[in-house]
């Protein structure tokens, strides 16, 4: 078995695109259209086109248990999941001169450094920076 | 404050708060990091760091979820997919990342990645050219 694709639940696949393309920097993959307001709809990290693609999955509009998920993790603070940066800092000032909020700003954690962000999408995600 | 931020500053406290033990630990894997093309074992780490192996070994693994050897041979695979996507031969590529032979290289690059360097290098190269075809 392989990791080939993660998920995660987006309010809305059109502003999570945007927002994962143009303010985090990823691309796009694939985009199929499954039905009238919901796209098999991947990307993936520009300088690792072929490492594992992020399915931006409509989930919390289809299946009421996904949205309460999404809420209340995003309620607690937790992030969905984390992405590594080279630079926890440098990436903390260019998201935040884009207009990202944190919940949390970089702070050590023993071997890492790590920050987090509101995706605009009902997510916290965490940036993480090895030490 | 959120549920996660008590959660962080509660684990900071309980985890990190051995400053000592972690700037070891950094220092580490830093010398890994800037070294890894470099024969190294556990002594040498051992020597730099002004500890002793068993210690260093212990405490890397607390850290880091890893010993130091798991930690340099993740680090060689990994500049090692670098080379070969470059088109640096396999042999080169193994003593560039500090393996002492191609053999040994390849079973282990498999063994981490799931394809044989020459395959990996063809699949770089094939990928590469379909998007050129475009």
């Amino acid at each position: 078995m392989k990791v080939k694709v993660l998920s995660i639940p987006v309010l809305d696949q059109e502003k999570a695109l945007t927002f994962y393309t143009e303010i985090l920097g990823f691309v796009k993959k694939v985009d199929v259209p499954l039905s009238e307001d919901s796209r098999w709809l991947t990307v993936v990290s520009k300088e690792e086109q072929d490492g594992p693609e992020i399915l931006l999955e409509p989930s919390p509009k289809h299946f009421e248990p996904a949205k309460t998920y999404q809420r209340s993790l995003f309620e607690a603070g937790i992030p969905y999941t984390q992405f590594n940066v080279e630079n926890a800092q440098q990436e903390y000032d260019r998201l935040l001169d884009l207009g990202v909020a944190f919940s949390i700003k970089p702070t050590e954690m023993g071997t890492v450094k790590i920050a987090v962000f509101d995706d605009t999408c009902g997510n916290n995600i965490q940036i993480v920076e090895m030490l | 404050m959120t549920f996660y931020q008590r959660e962080i500053h509660r684990i900071k406290d309980v985890c990190y708060s051995n400053t000592g033990q972690i700037q070891k630990v950094l220092k580490t894997r830093n010398y890994i990091e800037n070294h890894f093309d470099q024969e190294l074992n556990l002594d040498t780490l051992a020597y730099v760091g002004f500890t002793s192996k068993y210690h260093l070994l212990r405490l890397f693994k607390q850290y880091y979820g890893q010993t130091p050897i798991q930690f340099l041979i993740d680090k060689r695979i990994e500049k090692s997919k670098f080379y070969l996507k470059k088109g640096i031969s396999i042999s080169e590529t193994c003593y560039l990342v500090g393996f002492e032979s191609p053999s040994s290289f390849s079973t282990l690059f498999k063994k981490k990645t799931g394809s044989m360097p020459s395959n990996f290098q063809k699949k770089q190269f094939s990928q590469s050219r379909s998007i050129g075809d475009f």
